[in-house]
């Protein structure tokens, strides 16, 4: 009996595969390729996922890390040696900007240039404008994604907001200009408030336009082609005001809407108030001067 | 292709599991501090200035 089975078992056993493996073995080999692509794909997928990490994460902690060594870099530089105007290296740091809306600890170098290198450190000037404090348009870009996003919450900046920079020498504080809708009713409305000392709309009553402030507000959102942005008079040609009649503005610059690069969002404020500075004093001062009129 | 990795891999369970967590984490390290900032630059959406 059991010789008769084992012997059955024999029988069925290689039969039934030889008869099962034949197609499944040609199946195999699709299964197999299909399972490859399908892995790729997944993998493919992972990948994009992580790049998406990157972008959003691990940027910020590389240029965390670029930033505070620009930081250290700059102080020792300022301890060293006074010199009325900053020389400027492209992507080297030479001011430093800070905006008491974001938070008292919210601080970031500005370097020379607009290149990928200095904004993967910081908010870069863009290289021809003016410099801090001086008539023109100081102007500055910064990522609003990722490399620290120093212009993420850009687009909460109200009217009137500080903006403050402080160079070797001095500190400046300008404040954010009228947004568009509150340009018509600035002197009764918003303007008189007490954080609004000293900003004004900039238009010229005898102008119907305005004059050459007359485009020149707050906030803005342009395409990425308005490179007048951060003209010395916004939106204007260059020469459309002699530099003694400019007034001293800073212009921030960054992508628009969040995670797209279709447009710019454009702040654009003025110089209010500055303070040279004298040894020890310290952005702390300048806080405690402002006040709550942040 | 995975399976086949898997079956490449030497020694027991405990040492394929510790080697292709040591693989894993090369491929992630390669693309975070290699591919990833080379194909950056060549991404529209950092670009935040007017020009």
């Amino acid at each position: 009996m059991a010789t008769h089975e084992s012997g059955d078992r024999e029988f069925e056993g290689p039969g039934a595969t030889a008869t099962m493996a034949e197609p499944e073995r040609g199946s195999g080999a699709v299964a197999t390729t299909v399972r490859t692509i399908g892995e790729l794909l997944i993998t493919a997928g992972l990948v994009v996922l992580l790049f998406v990490v990157y972008e959003l994460y691990v940027t910020d902690l590389f240029s965390a890390e670029k930033q505070a060594e620009a930081s250290s870099t700059l102080d020792q530089q300022w301890d060293q040696n006074r010199q009325l105007h900053p020389e400027l290296i492209d992507g080297a740091a030479f001011a430093r900007l800070y905006i008491p809306t974001f938070g008292a600890d919210y601080h970031f170098t500005i370097q020379e240039g607009v290149g990928e290198k200095s904004l993967e450190v910081g908010p870069g000037h863009y290289p021809g404008t003016a410099l801090p404090g001086e008539p023109g348009n100081f102007g500055v870009a910064g990522h609003r994604v990722g490399k620290g996003a120093p212009f993420n919450d850009l687009d909460q900046l109200s009217s009137c907001n500080a903006i403050v920079v402080e160079t070797q020498t001095a500190f400046f504080l300008y404040r954010v200009l009228p947004h568009e809708e509150e340009v018509k009713d600035w002197a009764t409305g918003k303007g008189a408030e007490p954080q609004c000392k000293g900003v004004s709309t900039l238009r010229d009553p005898n102008a119907p336009d305005g004059g050459p402030y007359g485009d020149t507000v707050g906030r803005k959102v342009v395409l990425p082609t308005r490179g007048d942005a951060v003209s010395p008079v916004p939106y204007r040609p260059v020469d459309v005001l002699p530099p003694a009649s400019q007034v001293a503005l800073l212009t921030l610059t960054t992508c628009n809407p969040q995670f797209s690069a279709r447009e710019r969002l454009i702040i654009t404020s003025v110089l209010v108030k500055q303070w040279q500075k004298t040894p020890g004093s310290s952005y702390q001062d300048v806080l405690k001067e402002i006040g709550d009129n942040i | 292709m995975y399976a086949w990795i898997w079956r490449i891999l030497p020694g027991s369970i405990a040492v394929k599991a510790v080697t292709a967590l040591v693989l894993v984490l090369g491929v992630v390290a390669l693309l975070m501090f290699v591919v990833f900032p080379w194909v950056e630059p060549m991404l529209p959406f950092n670009e935040v200035a007017v020009q």
